[in-house]
């Protein structure tokens, strides 16, 4: 428990405090849900150009977004069984 | 090469007319030359925050449907040199107006203008792609208020995708008396949510009301708080470094306890 001398000496929480907290939260949400609508979209979209080359399984893909540092790096694992194409074998 | 600059916020009624109207005078004060750009087609405002709307002839869409030349449809306002008004058209709505229309009026007008200020509507979806498509910078106004800044969150989010650079936080409608007795958030509260640059904090200011019932933006009343920050504002974005002062009015007692819980 992290008590501040401002919340021993305050009788209730002050509601910018409470509005500040409940900010944070939402927002942290929001972002998540955004990015969680990109990567649908790219997801989906990705597989339909892939489709055209080689068979996967849509529920073998993982497509995950890592953040280091200021950049973002896109890792997608698409396990795939065969290609369409035979002369892109060579 | 001028500035193309959106005055933007996500949510309604934050005071992005406002801001618009009076930073736009206050860079025209400074002997900028500005153009006002109405991007809220269908919902004008801007004129008569501004006090010209009796002299809109033509609009953004009598431009794009080449019923008129650009210069002709701007209004000049003749209090001040070097300002303009480019008005909307109040009988179409937004989807009346393609994203790459604004642009291309934007980009003939920072070619003759210092300052382009686009007041956009309140929302994420057309409107507000018609009023970010043409600019270089972006100004985001919020309230210190949950929802206002939500939304500014969001909007920030979106500017940050299409690459408009700088983004900067204008807080509105501020309250020392509200932040001293802790029912309003402070600078730093929205800050450390936002995250982004503050460029002004603008008071609530009961002048900014009169001034807009007579038509006359605030800056012209030197004394008023809210003309003294609108004027600051204007400053910076002319590149002048001005502190953004301390607004907050804090009383001796919460001032001790600040100073025991930041030195602890
Ligand atoms: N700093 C302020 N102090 C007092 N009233 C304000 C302030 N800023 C804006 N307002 C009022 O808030 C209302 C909404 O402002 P407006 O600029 O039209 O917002 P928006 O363009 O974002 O919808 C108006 O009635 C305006 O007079
Ligand atoms: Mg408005």
């Amino acid at each position: 428990m992290n008590l501040s001398i401002k919340q021993l000496f305050g009788r209730k929480p002050k509601s910018s405090n409470i509005a500040k907290q409940r900010l944070k939260l939402v927002i942290t949400q929001d972002r998540v849900d955004v990015d969680d609508r990109f990567m649908t979209r790219l997801h989906h979209e990705l597989a339909e150009v892939l489709a055209k080359y080689f068979e996967f399984s849509a529920s073998s893909v993982k497509m995950n977004l890592k953040q280091e540092g200021n950049s973002y790096i896109l890792v997608a694992d698409f396990p795939y069984t065969k290609f369409h194409d035979m002369s892109m074998r060579r | 090469m001028g500035k193309v600059i959106v005055v933007t916020s996500g949510k309604g009624g934050v005071g992005k007319t406002t801001s618009t109207a009076n930073l736009g005078t206050a860079l025209a004060l400074l002997g900028k030359s500005v153009v006002l750009v109405d991007a809220d087609v269908g919902l004008r405002n801007l004129d008569i925050v501004m006090g010209l709307e009796s002299r809109v002839v033509y609009t953004s869409m009598d431009v794009i449907e080449k019923q008129c030349e650009l210069n002709k449809a701007l209004v000049r306002d003749r209090r001040v040199d070097g300002l303009m008004l480019l008005a909307a058209s109040q009988k179409n709505n937004k989807d009346d107006m393609q994203p790459e229309q604004m642009k291309a009026i934007c980009d003939k007008l920072r070619t003759t203008y210092d300052f382009t200020l686009v007041d956009s509507p309140a929302g994420i979806e057309r409107g507000f792609r018609n009023a970010s498509a043409g600019a270089d910078e972006a100004i985001v106004v919020t309230t210190p208020d949950v929802s206002a800044i939500r939304d500014a969150d969001r909007i920030i989010g979106l500017l940050q995708n299409v690459e408009i650079e700088p983004i900067n936080l204008v807080i509105n409608r501020f309250s020392p008396q509200l932040v001293g007795n802790g029912s309003m958030m402070d600078q730093a509260d929205v800050l450390d949510i936002l995250n982004i640059d503050l460029i002004g904090v603008v008071p609530e200011d009961s002048g900014v009301i009169t001034s807009t019932n007579r038509g006359i933006p605030l800056v012209y009343e030197d004394g008023s708080p809210g003309a003294q920050a609108y004027m600051r504002i204007a400053r910076r974005l002319t590149g002048q470094r001005i502190p953004i002062p301390d607004l907050e009015q804090k009383g001796l007692f919460s001032n001790i306890l600040n100073w025991f819980t930041k030195n602890r």
